[in-house]
């Protein structure tokens, strides 16, 4: 895939604070791509070099082979939908999103001609003339996004854009938004906090952490290859176990893990005697009756000390020694929940590898 | 707290201003205004006497007692202005009850008018010729002096602290009390354990509110006060009487440091001090109701007072079409007519109160966008610019501009020049504080929507910022437009024969007894205000903008 926008060794501090810290990225044209990671990790700050609202110290932005760095805000066509919307509160809503078209000069034909377009695929149809302060929270973010889009269809900067509308709410404009990019072929970065927002919406995330990119990946590796603690933690639910490499039998390695040994795939430059990490996400283990036949697998007695109902799934917590595991079953049955003595399945193919060391700590 | 990462933060902030011309221009000359035109002259009355005029102030049994009387009056009258304020503020916001719309109204009336309208109204009620005294009760009584000077301020400071307790109770969540009832609390421990406690800090600023205006209060004195020696008073007789400049100052620093204090007590610590969160998505159910008996008999009680007020004007109402007040009470339209012979300090009022306010709205503007949008490293320092001239008393302004420019480096004395530039700077707090809070409700990042659909810093000034500062600009300029119309202390230093404006000529008609024509000035001087604030309300009402006063 062709890179269209690219972040080259970014530097940006803020006085002693390092806000980005040699930040390199590369964005396939026509890619959702999402920036991940906790509150003051960067994430923002490097979206804000893209749209000019900042400036890098070290490093370069370029979108399309050309260098941004210098270029006024207003000049680099970089449409961004705020997290709190920033409509124009004087403006109509036909005002808001026809803004941009006027400050480019568009025959006035053609701006009533894009606007209507926007307003018939955002749902806006008949709001024309109000202002934002008689809208909804939902309609509001609408106009936001078709401000932004009708600038034109390129480039797309998205910052928590749905972190202000309810559960349910954002839930289903997240699908939307997906297929609106996908259509439309847009090459969009969003910024986020939320874990699914990213695992739902992307093809690529980039998880950051302290001003640096952690890991880039699809979804899929950065959920279930995370290259290291910090990712697999901040990313969904996950059970830390403490192994030692016993050796290599071709692609796989041999773990062993309190007593037992474990075959888990994976190319990983682990020496005989080497400790590692074993990560496993909590609906990753099968969980089975005392009396159950199990077949395959290393099994490990426990007994459930606590759960949760979350309606599709019961998450349990299972003492296993001095550890504690966190177990999602989909298997519900409908007479209740498990209780007492239960029996874990680790399916060795589902474990992913650390070499980082440390204990268990589930989260 | 200035460390030293602060400091170099601002150093690098200050020098970024070398890139913007514009900007730094701006700074620079409002640093220069303000210094010469507020500390300038403040520093000159202060330095002005020597240690030795200043030891008077102890020395001297009748200054010594100005002090006493001041600080007396002004602890009494902020009393029962704050006991005023909060009854109106708690019937308004909390209260089931009829006639709020006029409540209101005539918590509005002492505003716009002049400061010293409710003590002539009261010596047309209660005077040696007064309707009441003389006319119904053919009493030959003495008003002038603390008691009646304590019931004039009361009315007329009273609505100061009203709007800032009101405002603090209105947004205290009736959640709150729920709460409270919730957990078992009676009535009264919620009154006493929840809802007086949220309102302490609107009464806090209330009452200081009331207690500035109250100690500098110069207009209620000057006709009222009779023998009762308080310094604004003093420091005036001073310069009319003997031109005694070194006593005025000295004076004039008495009532300096009192106010300078209570407006940082205001500032840093009750400012420190407000619960208020606001959050805009709390839905308040309606406040849990009072016994009958307390809600009628505050209902009574704010009904009662008002009817009072109501009185005052309808007073003065009556005095402005009265041929001799006292004697002869038949209708004329001699006084208005009189008004109108004098038609020259009418406009000479509403030209000084158009220009000021139009210049310190715009001064106001420019200074709050800078201090509250861009960081220039200077932000706390302008802003201190800003709401300076709020801690001096219009009289200590008046005295400082007489000394700062009757000579080198700039004489202005008797111009209209002076006027203007007086109540402009002595207008700038209102009006910045108008434009603060317009543009905080401006969030950054509407500014930055604008740069990145492609507009330059240019555009986004002409086409956000600007058209969402029209309301605030107006707002401060409408406030600071009723202030300078209906002000006394600050002119009544600086007036020439040609540039007497309304305000002192209704006192130079008190003075010399002639009631109906000061009470007809008066009137006009209302209508003139009361035009104005309603013109205002009514063009920003077309545009959905409610003007706050």
């Amino acid at each position: 895939m062709d890179c269209f926008i690219e972040f080259k060794n970014v530097v940006k501090r803020f006085d002693n604070f390092v806000a980005l810290d040699h930040v390199s990225l590369q964005i396939p044209k026509g890619s959702f791509v999402t920036l991940l990671g906790p509150s003051g990790c960067g994430k923002t700050t490097l979206m804000r070099q893209l749209a000019g609202f900042s400036e890098p110290e070290e490093g370069d932005v370029l979108v399309n082979g050309k260098r941004m760095n210098g270029l006024p805000p207003f000049k680099r066509n970089t449409p961004l939908v705020f997290q709190e919307y920033a409509l124009f509160p004087h403006m109509t809503v036909y005002e808001n999103i026809s803004y941009g078209l006027k400050l480019n000069k568009t025959p006035k034909e053609e701006m009533d001609k894009r606007v209507a377009e926007m307003l018939e695929m955002f749902n806006l149809v008949g709001l024309e003339k109000r202002f934002p302060k008689q809208m909804s929270g939902g309609q509001q973010q609408r106009v936001a996004f078709a401000r932004a889009l009708v600038m034109g269809q390129e480039i797309l900067l998205l910052d928590e854009p749905l972190s202000n509308l309810d559960a349910k709410l954002r839930v289903e404009v997240r699908t939307e938004l997906r297929q609106l990019q996908q259509k439309l072929g847009i090459t969009t970065i969003y910024v986020t906090h939320d874990q699914d927002e990213a695992l739902s919406m992307s093809d690529i995330i980039a998880v950051m952490k302290g001003g640096r990119i952690e890991q880039i990946g699809s979804p899929w590796e950065i959920y279930f290859r995370p290259v290291n603690r910090f990712v697999a933690d901040f990313v969904g639910t996950v059970n830390f176990l403490a192994g030692k490499v016993l050796r290599a039998e071709g692609k796989t390695l041999v773990i062993d893990y309190s007593g037992m040994e474990l075959r888990v795939p994976g190319e990983v430059d682990a020496g005989p005697g080497e400790a590692v990490t074993l990560v496993v996400r909590p609906e990753c283990i099968h969980l089975a009756g005392p009396g159950e036949v199990i077949s395959g697998g290393a099994v490990l007695d426990g007994a459930i000390e606590n759960y949760s109902f979350l309606g599709r799934i019961i998450r349990y917590w299972v003492r296993v020694g001095q550890e504690l595991f966190v177990i999602d079953d989909a298997n519900v049955d409908l007479a209740g929940a498990r209780t007492g003595a239960v029996k874990l399945c680790l399916d060795a193919r589902k474990l992913h590898i650390l070499k980082d060391g440390g204990g268990h700590a589930a989260s | 707290m200035a460390s030293g990462t602060s400091i170099r933060e601002s150093a690098k902030e200050m020098r970024r201003l070398k890139n913007e011309p514009l900007l730094l221009l701006a700074i620079v000359a409002i640093i220069l205004f303000v210094g010469f035109f507020v500390v300038y002259p403040v520093v000159r009355v202060i330095t002005f006497p020597s240690l030795q005029d200043y030891a008077q102030l102890f020395g001297k049994a009748r200054w010594f007692k100005a002090v006493k009387n001041s600080l007396y009056m002004t602890l009494i009258s902020t009393l029962s202005c704050t006991a005023v304020a909060f009854l109106f503020a708690y019937v308004i916001a909390r209260l089931d009850v009829p006639c709020k719309g006029l409540f209101r109204f005539v918590t509005l009336l002492p505003i716009v008018s002049p400061p010293f309208i409710v003590a002539l109204s009261y010596i047309l009620l209660f005077g040696v010729q007064g309707i009441v005294t003389k006319g119904l009760l053919g009493l030959q009584v003495d008003i002038y002096g603390r008691l009646g000077l304590w019931i004039v301020q009361t009315v007329t400071f009273f609505p100061y602290a009203y709007s800032v307790i009101y405002g603090v109770i209105r947004s205290i969540s009736t959640n709150l009390e729920y709460a409270a009832y919730n957990m078992g609390a009676t009535r009264w421990q919620v009154f006493r354990d929840v809802f007086f406690p949220l309102c302490r800090p609107g009464i806090a600023g209330g009452a200081l509110i009331a207690a500035i205006n109250v100690l500098t209060d110069f207009g209620n004195p000057m006709m009222i006060g009779g023998d009762l020696a308080l310094l604004p008073t003093e420091a005036y007789m001073q310069i009319s009487g003997w031109y005694d400049m070194k006593t005025a100052s000295v004076l004039a620093v008495a009532l300096l440091v009192p106010a300078i204090a209570i407006f940082l007590v205001n500032r840093f610590w009750v400012g420190k001090r407000s619960y208020v969160t606001i959050t805009g998505k709390e839905i308040s159910l309606n406040p849990f109701p009072v016994p009958q008996w307390v809600k009628w008999g505050l209902f009574s009680l704010t009904m009662l007072i008002s009817l009072f007020i109501l009185l005052v004007y309808g007073t003065l109402c009556y005095g402005a079409f009265t041929k001799a007040w006292g004697y002869d009470w038949s209708f004329t339209l001699e006084n208005i007519q009189y008004v109108f012979l004098k038609g020259r300090q009418i406009w000479n009022s509403i030209r000084y109160g158009l220009l000021s306010s139009l210049g310190a709205a715009f001064l106001a503007m420019v200074l709050a966008y800078i201090v509250q949008k861009k960081q220039v490293g200077l932000n706390k320092a302008l802003d201190f610019l800003a709401i300076l001239p709020g801690a001096i008393p219009g009289m200590f302004l008046g005295i400082g501009f007489v000394m700062a420019f009757n000579g080198k480096p700039l004489e202005l004395t008797g111009t209209s020049t002076i006027m203007v530039l007086a109540l402009l700077f002595w207008n700038i707090p209102t009006c910045y504080s108008a434009a603060t809070a317009g543009l905080q409700q401006i969030g950054n990042s509407v500014e930055d929507a604008a740069l990145n659909l492609g507009a330059n810093s240019f555009r986004s000034f002409k086409d956000v910022i600007i058209p969402l500062l029209k309301a605030p600009f107006l707002s401060g300029f409408v406030l600071s437009f009723l202030r300078s119309v209906t002000c006394l202390s600050v002119v009544i230093f600086l007036y020439a024969p040609s540039t007497t404006v309304g305000t002192i000529s209704v006192m130079v008609l008190v003075q010399s007894g002639q009631w109906g024509e000061a009470a007809a000035f008066t009137m006009i001087l209302i209508a003139i205000a009361f035009s104005v604030l309603r013109l205002a309300q009514y063009v920003l009402g077309k545009q959905g903008i409610k003007l706050e006063l």
